[in-house]
């Protein structure tokens, strides 16, 4: 990965970590098979954050969780809540928004007649 | 069993999360952990190995902790930086001078000798700074951890004001209206008498030394006109000033010390109606010097500092 342009590419994929995390969880899932699945689809992220993340998400109510003791080893299930869906919802939008916004700056740069 | 290292760095990581979530965090790394490690050893790498890299990839526990327990990793954020950088600087500007100038004043008043009152001054006026420092930030760094609204917003009513660089005419006639007032009143009190002690009225100051003081009075009323004509403040102007305080200084000091300032007949009239010691006296000519140093000072200060703006 470049390292000349990290810090902005870091900021700009900041936030993206919450929506993918709620699309995704839409079907159970727990910490680390999210954190692989994630990578799988082009959005790595670390560990440490997600994490976190997950909990303060749960915490926030957009999250629910559940423990599945049925394999060897128990494993903490987070599922996206009805509130989560809204927030998804919410940001969805943003992003088509900033996508769009994006868009047209790029097609029609600066105009002249702001002189 | 994949135990000591994880087992010690899940115990250092939950150690400093609210009790209540530990055993539920606890659980969840483990099961996390175990995931990442399985599936760098079914890729192949030796357990041992793979448990090191997957703790050294997650990082210094503390950090995942606040993470966990949403904390911040800084001692005062952007949010509280400003209003603790402004008001330690606030305090820096007044207490320390303060504490400086009331402990050489009360050393002075107990007669310690010259070198106690300056070490001592020192002393206390660095602790103060060294206290202030650490206390305020101490307050800031729980405000930020609790949360809590300091109460300080911003608007535009805080710009600061432009500041003024020329000398307006208010300050000529306030500055020379006070000149003639304190010329007035030296007047009086050498040709009527201030003080009425017994029926009598005694000049104040003593005789040889008010043909001074008016000089100086005649001498800052050409300056004040000389500088209100020049329109702004000069390096020359600041060195005028400096030299009209230290004379200022200096003719009171030297005539205090020599006991040419006050009218010794007025004093010893005072002694005798009051009943003042003369260590009354003492204190009293202790705070008269302090009063003038401090006086003087400021009006160099205030001079250099006028000087540095209107040269900007």
């Amino acid at each position: 990965m470049s390292s000349e342009f990290e810090a902005h590419l870091q900021e700009l994929r900041r936030g993206t970590i919450v929506l993918a995390s709620l699309r995704m969880l839409r079907t159970a899932g727990y910490g680390y098979r999210l954190l692989q699945e994630l990578e799988h689809r082009g959005l790595r992220t670390d560990a440490n954050t997600l994490y976190p993340l997950l909990r303060r998400m749960e915490k926030q109510g957009y999250l629910t969780s559940e423990w599945n003791t049925d394999e060897a080893r128990p494993r903490k299930f987070y599922r996206t809540s009805s509130e989560g869906i809204r927030l998804a919802e919410a940001l969805d939008g943003e992003w088509a928004a900033l996508t769009r916004a994006l868009a047209s700056i790029t097609d029609h740069p600066l105009t002249d007649e702001e002189h | 069993m994949t135990t000591t290292l994880t087992q010690r760095y899940i115990d250092a990581t939950i150690r400093t999360i609210p009790l209540p979530a530990q055993d539920d965090v606890r659980a969840e790394l483990e099961a996390s952990i175990f995931d990442a490690i399985e599936a760098r050893v079914e890729q192949g790498e030796d357990r041992p190995a793979a448990e090191r890299a997957v703790l050294t990839e997650l990082g210094d526990p503390a950090a995942l902790a606040a993470g966990f327990a949403d904390r911040p990793l800084h001692l005062i954020g952007p949010k509280y930086y400003l209003s603790w950088w402004r008001l330690l600087k606030l305090l820096l500007y007044i207490v320390p001078a303060c504490v400086f100038g009331a402990v050489a004043l009360g050393q002075t008043l107990a007669d310690a000798p010259l070198g106690t009152v300056i070490g001592q001054s020192i002393v206390a006026g660095m602790g103060t700074v060294l206290h202030l420092c650490f206390w305020v930030t101490i307050v800031f760094v729980v405000i930020e951890r609790t949360g809590a609204d300091a109460g300080v917003r911003w608007d535009v009513d805080q710009l600061p004001e432009p500041r003024q660089v020329g000398t307006s005419r208010t300050d000529l006639i306030a500055g020379v209206l006070i000149l003639a007032l304190s010329a007035g009143a030296i007047l009086w009190d050498q040709f009527r008498g201030f003080a009425r002690l017994e029926g009598q009225s005694l000049p104040i100051l003593h005789a040889g030394i008010w043909p001074w003081i008016m000089v100086l009075i005649a001498l800052q009323a050409l300056f004040t006109v000389m500088l209100y004509v020049r329109g702004r403040w000069s390096p020359a102007f600041a060195v005028g000033n400096t030299v009209l305080a230290l004379l200022f200084m200096s003719l009171v000091l030297t005539a205090l010390g020599r006991a040419l300032l006050f009218n010794p007949e007025f004093l010893h009239t005072l002694q005798a109606v009051s009943g003042m010691s003369g260590e009354t006296l003492r204190i009293l000519a202790v705070l008269l010097v302090f009063g003038v140093i401090g006086v003087s000072l400021w009006s160099i200060i205030d001079g250099w500092i006028k000087q540095r703006r209107s040269a900007r």
